[in-house]
């Protein structure tokens, strides 16, 4: 730890003097812990394919958003009539809107920074839950201390939301970071659904984002959660990421994951109640040297549960992807019915991808399966595609296209699907025709 | 091809040691030894593992650096694999001394 990291801290707490003195104590606590710990290294097991050596946290800045500007129209936001938004830049909230007739039920959507001074008992009940660990390692205690916001959503009992809400967070300028948190807390039967994506101001630009985000899907409620991480390809990407799904509810979590330089995501999903539900998408596409390595974990807590995970990577250039994914059932997790399943297609041969599957089963009656494929793309299904007259990108784009269409057919969410069709066919556009 | 960044100063590196560097977003060890230096990507074709960490051999004819996981070498002057577990080369990048500066260009 540095001076200036200190300094940079004690700044923080200063400027958000309003906040409850529950959370300034708890940011304490975070930040002392993150100055004693160490950065994960290669000897870790879960870093050891994921090399941070070359990551700098002085080479960022808490910039402030100042005279932060709302950007053009969000990928995800496209033709959705919406019952809210949130913008952010450099993790500070510039827009947040909310429906009227939903803030009269009680619905509460907007950033935490305003959320945690006029609510301030129902987040830190929420926080207290402890969702994700906040000292789970360096990166989770710096976030813990220092986020600057992020997005909450809370729907109170039995609430149904007919219009999605979306919230955008934007990196601009050099060395710009991010330190958020998004909370979202279901109470028994509501339902909801939330797009959240990320972009950067422009190409070139580093920049950092370490963030949280922590769901509560209380009993019988439903949700489904869209999270497109779309930062450029400098962008460091550190997050930590858990749902807590209650009994005979519902969880749709769909992930995007084309941006960063690098990538260490943990996604987390704890099914705690009995007849839970999870299903998981996961999209990804990398070029260049991107590095993108998403760990999830399916916890089967409670009996009748039943969980459903499929990534698919498409990969090019000299480019890789690492997913590390684990079952893990309680012996309380009788009759589970569990499903992962990770595919990747190599669109090049410098590009890697490692597909690390995993079971830890402590129940005697469950059913758990996973499967994993690698494969380069077919150079006979494009020679064939050429000889119909397409080019060689057009052929490669089709590939692509049908590749990842087994997860599009998953998502329940037409403007969603578009979105992620159109943001994964931007980059193939680049492919170059070898 | 990209151009020549500078890594730092002479007399920063000693003689023999291998250093991490960045050059373009990229993880490279800078090698001095015996008087040359070597530039390779710091990482293993075996597992990915970081050849910074791992010990220099500069008294064999063919001086070469050893991967600290499971122990491959890799050859300072090309690259090439010399032990198992690893069986494909590591990049090699053109290095050059001007002044005190020492100068890195990646290759493709
Ligand atoms: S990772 Fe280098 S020898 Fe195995």
């Amino acid at each position: 730890m540095t001076s200036t990291e200190a300094a940079d801290f004690g700044a923080l707490i200063a400027e958000r003097s309003d906040e409850p003195a529950w959370l300034t104590e708890r940011r304490q606590r975070a930040w002392n812990a993150f100055e004693s710990a160490n950065w994960p290294s290669s000897k870790d097991e879960e870093w050891m394919r994921t090399d941070i050596r070359l990551f700098k946290l002085d080479k960022f800045s808490p910039a402030p958003a100042d005279n932060a500007q709302p950007g053009g129209e969000a990928l995800l936001a496209k033709g959705v009539d919406l019952g809210g938004r949130i913008e952010s830049v450099n993790g500070r909230a510039i827009v947040s809107q909310l429906d009227d007739d939903l803030a009269a039920k009680g619905v509460i959507f907007g950033g935490l920074s305003q959320a945690v001074v006029d609510h301030s008992e129902t987040l830190q009940a929420i926080f207290d839950k402890e969702v994700v660990s906040p000292t789970y390692d360096r990166f989770a205690m710096l976030n813990d201390a220092c986020w600057t916001g992020g997005v909450v959503l809370y729907v109170p009992k039995n609430v149904h939301l007919e219009k999605p809400l979306h919230a955008i967070s934007r990196l601009a300028g050099a060395g710009a970071s991010d330190f958020s948190k998004t909370i979202v807390v279901l109470e028994e039967g509501a339902e909801a659904t939330l797009l959240m994506e990320t972009d950067s101001d422009d190409e070139t630009t580093s920049g950092l984002h370490n963030g949280t985000i922590e769901i509560v899907v209380g009993k019988g409620a439903k949700l489904r959660y869209v999270n497109l991480q779309n930062w450029n390809n400098r962008t460091w990407h550190f997050g930590h990421q858990k749902a807590i799904v209650g009994k005979q509810a519902q969880l749709q979590w769909t992930i995007g994951a084309l941006g960063s330089r690098l990538a260490k995501v943990n996604q987390r999903v704890a099914l705690a109640g009995s007849d839970a539900e999870a299903q998981v998408n996961g999209v990804m596409f990398t070029e260049g040297k991107q590095h993108l390595c998403y760990n999830t974990h399916q916890h089967h807590e409670a009996p009748y549960c039943r969980s459903d995970l499929l990534y698919k990577n498409a990969l090019q250039d000299q480019s890789r992807t690492v997913w590390r994914g684990m079952i893990g059932v309680d012996e309380a997790g009788q009759r589970t019915d569990a499903y992962q399943r990770n595919d990747n297609l190599m669109l090049t041969s410098d590009a890697r991808a490692d597909s690390i599957p995993g079971l830890e089963i402590e129940a005697d009656d469950v059913r758990c399966t996973h499967g994993s494929t690698s494969g380069r793309v077919d150079d006979t299904m494009i020679y064939y595609a050429m000889s119909r007259g397409y080019t060689r990108q057009e052929a490669v784009r089709m590939i692509v296209t049908g590749f990842f269409q087994q997860v599009f057919d998953r998502i329940t969410i037409d403007s969603v699907r578009e979105a992620l069709g159109e943001a994964i066919g931007q980059r193939v556009q680049d492919l170059p025709n070898q | 091809m990209s151009d020549y960044e500078s890594v730092g100063q002479i007399s920063e590196f000693a003689d023999p040691s291998s250093t991490l560097v960045e050059v373009d977003d990229e993880a490279i060890v800078l090698i001095h030894a015996a008087g040359r230096f070597y530039a390779l990507d710091d990482v293993c074709t075996h597992d990915g593992g970081p050849l910074s960490d791992g010990p220099l051999d500069c008294e064999d004819q063919t001086p070469s650096i050893a991967c600290p996981r499971h122990g491959a070498k890799f050859a300072l002057g090309t690259g090439a694999a010399l032990t198992m577990p690893a069986t494909k080369p590591t990049r090699v990048h053109e290095t050059k001394v001007e002044g005190d500066q020492v100068f890195v260009r990646l290759s493709e």
